[in-house]
């Protein structure tokens, strides 16, 4: 009788109480419990999150979820950051558009990271959904002013238009106009990434002004100081807030104007933009530093005692991007002032030069982690690094969630002892249990592998470059990290015994990437045929690789699991694998 | 000098065969790991950091790669050097395509020598002027740096690298080029071009157009004022200095 009770739950009441499940992990499990909660739960998922576009098809997304109204895709694999991914690879979104277009009439956000977005692709968006909210491109690329024209015009009701970090051919300015005056229901604008002429910033000044909800706005580099004031003044609501250039010379009633604009913004909480900073405008900012919780000074090309004078006004900070001309003095300086600090990341100012040209070492970070107890999340860019730092900071930061370190130079060992640096990372996988993400360099041996598998359990992402001695290394990792979930290797001595050793890992892990490694084309032509539900891509420009012996190594290799098979639209320099997929093109 | 491991693993067995045969890799039968379990590196502990350090350092000598600096002098090791995993270790029970042996390589072509001639290949990319994508810094925020700021700001200070000066890939000054044709857009590096010729070899082989071929396309450029001019009529660095975007059409008549 009671067992009867407990599966007569009318499905409306189960929908009901899965409505209120909004995490993916959750979800996944509720839908694991039996055919009937499947059933349910898929009828009422309403967001779905694709890690990897070409992972499932869109058809099979639309077939097993019907009333989608939200969805995240992500394309190209991280290290096209860099430069790694030629031109062309893929993680268009053409097709998904198009198949959503005609299944979820309602569909209402989109959101993109690293795929080709064409202005066809906007053009289908701004007609097919009438409800539409939310778009974000992030580092997305493909698309001209005109496609953001048509977003701009058909969607009545968007809240939401970020286009942080992506590549805008510029056409004209003036789609902005294209905002209908009936439009106010804008809440995030992000138009950082356009170039000189493609804003029309009357259009951006009436938009502002008819937008009572605007909390976040992110100006482009062309919008100048004297237009600030302007800006901020129309939307003293503003929580976040991208500066375009912040240079002018200086005039008292410009920076009085600017001054005062900014102190009426009782709300603001987060800056950035500072493009070609003149320092003495700084001060502009205090009124509103007290309250500040995140800082993006990482364009600002200002020196360290100007960083230090703005940062000490900023106690409450817990989020500073900033470039190495903060220093270690800077670093000391924030070490003291801003205890709730979460996340640094302190990006080079000269990658390409051999000298340093400031000093910021390993003693900036050290501080940092000495004084800012709360730190979590760590980038950090520099020329030299020791053991002895790595261990204490990860003694003293063993919160951390996220640690990426670049040291500029490939393979630089302890600058003290001369020894690999495999004892420092060592201690940071050991101390901070919880680390998710972390990213290796300087010199290092297998040995640095060993630790990273047998502590590092939580370990999501690891990226890896001109390390280890052999494949013993990989081994380790893909043996040992239970939690990989993306794992990106370049320029290392692995070859095909750890990868093919592993073989079921792989499945397991949403991607590899390994780029001028020493995995045969043999090996990936085995991993191809025997894996069904892996795709192995074997990307060369030069030439076809089963033009070489078989045990000459490919040059860069994109392993990804999927269900849908392999993908269609490779470019002529991407070889497939799969059995089913015929090599020569 | 080895030194015991002290990673207290569970204990599944390993499971190691000697030959990789694909039909068997469901029958594999549990044998005693062959060789010595010790990994030569000691667990780290914690304490005073000095401490530790020297504690590595010491037994570091003989097991650690002796570079000393950059560059590609990684010692490499060949496969029996390389220390032997705990017996203990945990090796998913799933499917193996080879099994982990701790038998010698004795191929002739191991992959670490292959790599090692193709490393300078691998490292010296860009025509011999550095690596690809190192350091990750996002082309997003290349581009800033080097655009120098107009008027004004006298307070910046430039990277050595506008001048011209020092480091490797330094300007990454990447446009687009287009065929008419494709309706893909490539993009590419013209800093390591110097020459029309060098350029155009590399079109050639990115869009894979024959030598035979070479003949029936010309290479055009939009400039900065829109206008789209013939590549070969002006000097290199004219078209170095004034060009937008690339492509590739085919020439009439």
């Amino acid at each position: 009788m009671q067992k009867e009770m407990a599966y007569s739950f009318p499905d409306e009441v189960l929908k009901h109480v899965f409505s209120f499940i909004q995490s993916d992990k959750d979800r996944n499990a509720v839908s694991l419990v039996c055919k009937s909660w499947y059933e349910i739960e898929r009828w009422c998922r309403r967001k779905v999150f694709i890690g990897n576009c070409y992972a499932v098809s869109p058809r099979m997304v639309i077939r097993r979820f019907p009333e989608v109204r939200s969805i995240e895709l992500k394309g190209k694999p991280h290290f096209a950051d860099f430069n790694l991914v030629p031109d062309g690879w893929g993680g268009y979104v053409l097709q998904w558009i198009a198949e959503m277009a005609g299944a979820y009439p309602w569909l209402g956000e989109i959101r993109l990271k690293r795929m080709v977005v064409t202005d066809e692709s906007l053009e289908l968006i701004a007609k097919s959904f009438k409800n539409f909210k939310v778009l974000v491109l992030f580092s997305c690329e493909g698309f001209s002013t005109d496609g953001l024209a048509a977003i701009a015009a058909s969607c009545k009701n968007l809240r939401e238009l970020d286009l942080r970090e992506s590549e805008v051919d510029d056409l004209s300015g003036h789609w902005l106009a294209q905002f209908p005056e009936t439009c106010t229901s804008l809440v995030s604008l992000n138009i950082s990434c356009l170039g000189s002429d493609e804003v029309s910033f009357s259009a951006l000044e009436r938009l502002v002004d008819r937008c009572p909800n605007l909390r976040s706005l992110q100006l482009n580099r062309a919008v100048t100081l004297d237009k600030i004031a302007n800006i901020l003044r129309r939307a003293p609501q503003l929580v976040d807030f991208g500066t375009g250039n912040y240079a002018a010379e200086l005039q008292p009633d410009v920076f009085s104007n600017l001054a005062g604009a900014f102190s009426s913004c009782k709300e603001l909480k987060s800056l950035s933009g500072f493009w070609d900073v003149v320092p003495a405008y700084l001060p502009a900012l205090y009124s509103i530093c007290p309250r500040l919780t995140s800082l993006n000074l990482s364009y600002a090309t200002i020196q360290s005692p100007d960083l230090i004078k703005l940062v000490s006004h900023c106690p409450r900070l817990q989020r500073l991007l900033v470039l190495d001309y903060v220093e270690d003095s800077g670093l000391e300086e924030l070490a003291s002032s801003c205890k709730d600090l979460q996340e640094l990341r302190v990006f080079p100012s000269d990658p390409f030069g051999v000298e340093p040209n400031v000093s910021l070492t390993e003693q900036g970070l050290v501080a940092v982690s000495l004084g800012c107890p709360k730190l979590q999340s760590v980038l950090y860019f520099c020329r030299r690094m020791s053991n002895a730092a790595l261990v204490t900071i990860a003694q003293n930061c063993p919160n951390l969630t996220r640690f990426r370190l670049c040291i500029i130079e490939p393979k630089t060992p302890d600058y003290l002892t001369l020894d690999p640096l495999d004892a420092g990372f060592g201690a940071i996988v050991e101390h901070c249990k919880d680390l998710r993400r972390l990213s290796l360099s300087g010199l290092l041996t297998d040995h640095v592998f060993e630790y990273i598998g047998t502590y590092g359990k939580k370990l999501e992402m690891l990226s890896v470059a001109f390390a280890g001695d052999s494949d013993l290394g990989l081994h380790h990792v893909l043996s040992g990290c239970e939690s990989l979930r993306k794992l990106e290797i370049r320029d290392c001595p692995f070859g095909d015994k750890a990868l093919l050793a592993n073989a079921a890992k792989l499945e397991t892990m949403r991607s590899l990437w390994m780029s001028s490694c020493a995995v045969s084309f043999g090996a990936c032509k085995l991993l191809g045929q025997k894996m069904p539900k892996l795709n192995v891509e074997v990307i060369d420009e030069t030439e076809p690789p089963d033009s070489r012996p078989e045990s000459y190594p490919v040059d860069k290799l994109y392993i990804y699991r999927s269900v849908a098979g392999p993908r269609f639209d490779m470019p002529p320099f991407v070889w497939s694998m799969d059995e089913a997929v015929k090599i020569l093109h | 000098m080895e030194l015991q491991l002290g990673l207290a693993l569970p204990p599944p067995p390993l499971i190691p065969i000697e030959t990789f045969d694909l039909n068997s890799y469901g029958n594999y039968e549990t044998r005693e790991a062959l060789g010595s379990n010790a990994l030569s590196w000691p667990l780290l502990k914690l304490g005073p950091a000095d401490n530790d350090i020297n504690n590595i350092h010491h037994h570091n000598s003989s097991s650690s790669s002796s570079s000393s600096g950059g560059g590609a002098g990684c010692k490499k090791r060949s496969f029996d050097e390389a220390p032997f995993f705990d017996e203990k270790r945990n090796v998913p029970k799933t499917l193996h395509l080879l099994l982990w042996t701790n038998q010698p390589n004795d191929e002739d072509d191991d992959p670490s020598n292959v790599l090692h001639e193709n490393s300078s290949s691998a490292i010296f990319k860009n025509d011999g002027e550095g690596l690809v994508g190192w350091p990750p810094v996002k082309t997003w925020r290349k581009k800033v740096h080097h655009q120098i700021p107009n008027g004004g700001a006298e307070n910046n200070r430039l990277p050595a690298v506008e001048n011209g000066i020092g480091g490797r890939a330094s300007k990454s000054t990447y446009v687009k080029v287009k065929m008419e044709g494709v309706p893909i857009t490539r993009k590419i590096d013209l800093s390591v071009h110097h020459s029309f010729e060098g350029l155009t070899n590399t079109l050639m082989r990115m869009f894979g157009i024959s030598d035979g071929n070479r003949k029936i396309f010309k290479l055009t450029y939009q400039d900065r004022e829109g206008d789209w001019l013939l590549a070969e009529d002006v000097p290199w660095r004219t078209f170095i200095r004034s060009l937008k975007c690339l492509k590739l059409i085919r020439s009439r008549g």
